[in-house]
């Protein structure tokens, strides 16, 4: 079963906990942030708009790793 | 009040540890004064010798020599050191001892064990029913009483297969030379049947926790699997908090109204992406003291479920993220205890 994005345990280091699973990642720089821009945005465009504006970074970059970091943790069943 | 008396079952904490001992020092965590017989098959049980152990240990004859071998053990125990309760924590203890309820209350002996009917509903060879009655998935199982027999089932199910003994043990066989030498071992262990078990792949999870009887959890606590050791023991557990494992507990628990400890393992099969049922224990797991770390003691709970008569407060909930890593140490004895238990059929370790 999916474990929404909000439940996961998630420290400074981007250490993550998945308490549904009880398993544990060690998350990138760019997926802590995203996880963190998700979290706090009312959905995913608004998160990627944030962040292009936070980390200066052009559209087409941001929109890449944006889109890759979601299939992964799809992957895994979180849900943004 | 005076203090408790209580008989424990199952000290091995060794490569193949047994709830007892960790049931002990549960106990002993809220009721340090308590009396606590060890009830034991093997002088080379180790929670025998452990610091804070049993306070006097007595030998007992396996359960599988019959009812009354058990009772007159239990009788000269019990002339010799009276105890209230009695906490099995072996299967085949459980199986013997749903038949003499009468029998361990006319002792004046205190028990909370499933009714007989709930002990065979969970049967490894009856789970699929259970299961199909809870909206549980099992693994596909199929009962077999001879290696002729194994071959011809299995050609059917395909491999790799887990074979099941019939109250103990389970083997892989990835092959017709594997599951030949695997089934004959486990009809010769533990006698007719054994199960042939389709292989689940995928993470392990384990629930343990204490019916009231009626249908209702007193309290659970769920674990990820996450260091197994070669005979598929939990080196390693991390509390996890899943509703949907949860539900299933309180489905199976509830069709049973189970009384007492139990623990369930499922599996999550990965390919189906849902929880396989594989087991239910009609007891508590050897990691029984971890949740008593974290705030939930389950032994103390069915103390007090056994001397109010009822339902006990419910037990505090085991949050996600926390873990136990099972840590091996010495115990020590000496050759005098060693003989004492092997010639005069009693010890007082403290002596």
């Amino acid at each position: 079963m999916p474990t929404p994005l909000s439940e996961i345990m998630l420290n400074d280091k981007g250490f993550a906990f998945d308490p549904t699973t009880g398993e544990s990642f060690q998350l990138s720089t760019t997926g802590l942030e995203i996880i963190r821009a998700l979290r706090h945005a009312p959905d995913r465009d608004a998160a990627l708009t944030k962040l292009i504006e936070e980390f200066e970074v052009d559209e087409n970059t941001a929109r890449r790793d944006f889109d890759q970091f979601l299939a992964s943790i799809e992957q895994i069943g979180w849900l943004p | 009040m005076s203090a408790l008396r209580i008989a424990v079952s199952g000290l091995h904490r060794g490569e193949n540890p047994q709830p007892g001992a960790g049931i002990i020092r549960s106990i002993r965590r809220q009721h340090p004064d308590a009396f606590i017989a060890g009830l034991t098959y093997d002088a080379m049980e180790s929670g025998i010798y452990v610091e804070g152990g049993p306070d006097a240990i007595f030998p007992m004859p396996y359960p599988t020599n019959g009812a009354e071998a058990f009772l007159e053990r239990l009788d000269t125990v019990l002339a010799q050191s009276p105890v209230d309760i009695f906490i099995p924590t072996l299967d085949s203890e459980v199986e013997l001892l749903v038949h003499l309820e009468t029998e361990l209350r006319q002792r004046g002996l205190r028990t909370c064990l499933p009714d007989k009917a709930a002990f065979a509903q969970r049967a490894k060879n009856r789970l699929g029913a259970l299961a199909g009655a809870c909206q549980v998935t099992v693994p596909e199982t199929v009962s077999v009483h001879s290696v002729a027999g194994a071959a011809w089932a299995a050609r059917k199910l395909g491999y790799p297969l887990m074979v099941k003994g019939q109250y103990y043990d389970a083997k892989y066989a990835g092959s017709e030379m594997e599951l030949s030498s695997a089934v004959s071992k486990l009809l010769s262990d533990w006698g007719a049947p054994a199960m042939l078990q389709r292989c689940v792949h995928g993470p392990e999870f384990n629930a343990l926790g204490l019916g009231d009887g009626e249908g209702g959890i007193v309290g659970l606590c769920c674990i990820r699997k996450t260091i197994v050791s070669d005979k598929g023991k939990g080196l390693g557990g991390m509390t996890i908090s899943d509703k949907r494992l949860t539900a299933i507990c309180e489905r199976l628990i509830g069709e049973l109204r189970w009384r007492g400890p139990f623990e369930i393992e499922v599996m999550l099969d990965e390919a189906r992406g849902e929880y396989a049922l594989i087991e239910i224990n009609p007891r508590f797991p050897a990691w029984i003291d971890f949740p008593s770390m974290i705030g939930a003691n389950f032994p103390a709970a069915l103390l007090e479920m056994i001397l109010a008569g009822g339902r006990p407060a419910p037990l505090a909930e085991c949050p996600a993220g926390h873990f136990y890593l099972r840590h091996q140490v010495e115990v020590h004895g000496h050759i005098d205890q060693l003989a004492a238990l092997s010639t005069s059929a009693d010890f007082h370790p403290k002596l």
